[in-house]
């Protein structure tokens, strides 16, 4: 049912392994629809949101 | 003790003082008793947005360990600096201690682009042993480009060993 491997310990550097947890135009996919564990899930978001910052990933497909 | 992430992101056009700011980081983190247990530098990078109209960046990613107070006093020393175009610092529970994924990347891309000069430098030879010896001229073209790629490729190992 779950398709997301999800490695013990991953970080804001694993930019391909965020990627499958935001939509193509940046946005995070909701919990509701990834169906991962609550705790999973605010750790993801937490990493999307530094790796954001860090022009790892882009904030949306807007920048110019 | 607490222990810190600090990634930074230089101004590409000043990549080649690269180094010298590597010192004086250290020198600063010394100074304010951090102890550094491991850096990396993952070389520019395609932004994925553009910050200060920069496209690419160049990445530090230092492992720290030190002290809180200490840490706003490198921040407010580093945030005037305008070689760096921006900086986080991050507190972490344990460092991995491993290379980090964005480091193996950039090995594997180089390695791939070494293997891809490696195969020109093949072909460019096969065409050598072709040529005609009054084509002498274009031959000694030819060599001067695969000193250059040679030049190239040895660079590429330093920097490789400098990673590791």
């Amino acid at each position: 049912m779950n398709k997301y491997k999800i490695p013990k310990k991953f970080s804001y550097k694993d930019i391909d392994f965020l990627k499958q947890f935001i939509t193509e135009t940046g946005k995070i996919i909701p919990a509701r629809v990834t169906g991962i564990s609550a705790s999973n899930q605010r750790k993801i978001t937490k990493s999307i949101k530094i790796a954001r910052f860090l022009a790892l990933i882009p904030y949306t497909d807007m920048h110019k | 003790m607490r222990k810190y992430e600090a990634i930074i992101i230089l101004n590409p056009n000043l990549s080649s003082r690269v180094n010298d700011f590597h010192k004086d980081f250290e020198k600063l983190l010394k100074d304010n008793s951090f102890n550094i247990l491991k850096t990396e530098d993952i070389g520019r990078r395609q932004l994925a947005y553009s910050i200060n109209n920069h496209n690419k960046g160049h990445y530090l990613i230092f492992n720290l360990e030190g002290d809180s107070l200490k840490l706003s006093e490198v921040e407010n020393k580093i945030k005037y600096n305008e070689t760096i175009i921006r900086y986080l610092f991050i507190s972490v529970k344990e460092h991995s201690g491993q290379d980090s994924q964005l480091l193996i990347d950039l090995k594997n891309k180089n390695n791939d682009s070494e293997s891809q000069e490696n195969l020109d430098k093949k072909v460019q030879e096969k065409v050598n042993i072709k040529s005609d010896e009054s084509s002498v001229k274009e031959n000694e073209a030819s060599q001067a480009k695969e000193n250059s790629e040679e030049n190239s490729s040895d660079h590429n190992n330093e920097t490789e060993q400098d990673d590791e």
